[in-house]
């Protein structure tokens, strides 16, 4: 009985937000403050509105690919470095240097490579989703039971096979927590890259209405990433699941706590 | 044939302080024997198997098998783990095919001959759980089964019964016995028990307290096929199990090696 109990808790706090927030506009009465019923209201105007859901699309579409693209370089690297000394000793370094750095501080640099276009901005996204998923694929892989390995090794398996064949499934259930980090900071860096180099995507809508001086839709579009946000995170999260169902601990052996 | 000469390992621990694990081990087992080693917890007897296994390199000294020097791990040398170091993503089915799936055996006849071993070790229509799903007595059933399936015509095992009540206990050692004398597999076998070790073994190994030297090597002149019921009762076969306790219990109480 989780599933209603947990959707019902969501609810009341959306609503409880909602209702804070509309109160706090009505007693602020600022203009860059509107109420959550004008915010609101805007929402279905722009999601009908092609060329904003085009935008979206854009948007989402950029950070997919960037998405992708990280988790299949960090996996890769996390995995090694799990299993050589010398990888990590190489790696590591390098990585305590970049973890600080605001991935989106480095879009005008990027942008001075390669434009203001889609590369810019995937290759941002890239960077902040990489960082979590190596870090967690990292760890996943140095946990990795040696005896596993052994059996592996006698039953022929070289070290390439066994990396792939038994430290990547046995590090799965790690390297899915560094995704859905991952995934959230995709989400914010793909806003933040937009807010820096505008030109298309749902971060231009926002920040354009913002120099327009539209709050409400302004607001309107900061619902809209998060619920995103939420949609794609629960969605992710329904996948971990799945793929991992055999690692989770058996719950559900007391009766009525379920 | 297994040829164990002048072993010794030494760990380095983290803070550079060195370990003595074994100490100048030389053993030879032949071809189809039998051979238990008993000793106190911590005096190296997973240790010995590692490196007969090829998974860890000795300090000082050699193993060959076949004349041929150990330098890795190989599929003649089928390990099974204290800890059975199963696959947690792979079902009881997968488990047991895997080993064969690797080395390129046609499914059908994985899948075949795995269902015959884990009916074996007595886990049929256990098939599709997880190891998560096991006890810790069908894990190490799960975890021998995995390791006979590739055919390694060197078995070393480590504990395999430990976990298992008295029951199955008996029952397991009954069928490693009838697979040993189906195939006379060479067996490198550790355990707690003297009753067990007597009760397989063409001899028995007793190590010393940590670092782990050779104590005494005691041939077990019994008949086979054994049978348990029947030795319980032979005077020749109490003897063997007291004069082996007796022996144990000097090694413990003697003065740090
Ligand atoms: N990787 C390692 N690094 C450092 N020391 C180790 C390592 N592996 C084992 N040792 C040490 O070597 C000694 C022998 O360990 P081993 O596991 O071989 O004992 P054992 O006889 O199998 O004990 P048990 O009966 O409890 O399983 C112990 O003192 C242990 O602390
Ligand atoms: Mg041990």
């Amino acid at each position: 009985m989780t599933r209603p109990v947990s959707a019902l808790a969501a609810v009341i706090a959306a609503a409880g937000l909602l209702a804070a927030w509309e109160l706090a506009a009505w007693l602020a009465g600022i203009d860059g403050f509107p109420p959550a019923s004008r915010a609101l209201a805007q929402i279905p105007r722009i999601l009908t509105d092609g060329e904003a859901l085009l935008d979206i699309a854009a948007s989402v579409q950029r950070m997919a690919v960037g998405f992708v693209l990280g988790v299949a370089a960090a996996v890769p690297i996390g995995l090694t470095m799990g299993r050589s000394r010398h990888v990590a000793a190489f790696f590591n370094p390098l990585l305590m240097m970049i973890y600080p750095v605001p991935k989106a501080a480095l879009m005008p640099i990027i942008m001075l490579w390669l434009g203001v276009g889609d590369a810019s901005k995937t290759l941002v996204i890239f960077l902040g989703v990489t960082l979590p998923v190596i870090y967690h694929s990292y760890q996943g892989s140095r946990a990795v039971e040696q005896k596993m390995l052994w059996s592996a090794a006698a039953m022929g398996m070289g070290g390439l096979s066994r990396l792939v064949r038994i430290v990547l499934p046995a590090a799965l259930p790690e390297i899915l927590v560094g995704c859905r980090t991952g995934l959230v900071l995709a989400l914010i860096t793909m806003v933040t890259s937009e807010m820096i180099a505008r030109q298309a995507g749902l971060g231009n809508i926002l920040f354009n209405a913002l120099d327009m001086a539209q709050y409400d839709t302004v607001y309107a579009m900061i619902v809209i990433v998060g619920v995103l946000g939420f949609v794609l995170d629960a969605a992710f999260e329904r996948l971990r699941a799945r793929l991992v169902a055999w690692a989770a601990p058996s719950h559900a052996i007391i009766a009525g706590t379920t | 044939m297994i040829a164990i000469e002048a072993v010794s390992k030494t760990f380095e621990t983290e803070k550079r302080r060195r370990l003595p694990a074994l100490c100048d081990i030389s053993l030879a087992v032949a071809a189809g024997e039998f051979v238990s080693i008993l000793g106190p917890s911590g005096c190296g007897k997973s240790t010995l198997l590692y490196i007969v296994g090829g998974f860890v390199a000795p300090s000082a000294g050699a193993v060959t098998v076949n004349g041929q020097r150990v330098t890795g791990p190989s599929p003649d040398r089928g390990p099974v783990f204290q800890e059975f170091a199963l696959f947690p993503w792979k079902t009881v089915l997968g488990n047991v095919m895997y080993g064969l799936q690797r080395q390129g055996v046609a499914r059908q006849q994985a899948l075949a001959r795995a269902r015959e071993l884990i009916a074996m070790v007595h886990l049929a229509g256990y098939e599709n759980l997880y190891p998560k799903e096991l006890s810790g007595g069908m894990k190490q059933r799960v975890a021998i089964a995995r390791t006979l399936a590739y055919r390694p015509s060197i078995l070393l095992m480590d504990e395999p019964f430990g976990a298992l009540d008295a029951h199955t206990r008996t029952r397991l050692q009954n069928d490693l016995l009838d697979i040993w004398e189906r195939d006379r597999k060479t067996v490198l076998f550790v355990t707690h028990s003297v009753e067990e070790a007597v009760f397989l073994s063409d001899r028995v190994v007793t190590m010393t307290r940590a670092p782990g030297r050779l104590k005494q090597i005691i041939a077990i002149d019994l008949p086979r096929p054994r049978s348990r019921a029947a030795l319980l009762l032979d005077r020749r076969f109490q003897d063997y199990v007291v004069g082996i306790e007796r022996l144990m219990d000097s090694a413990d109480s003697g003065a740090p090696a």
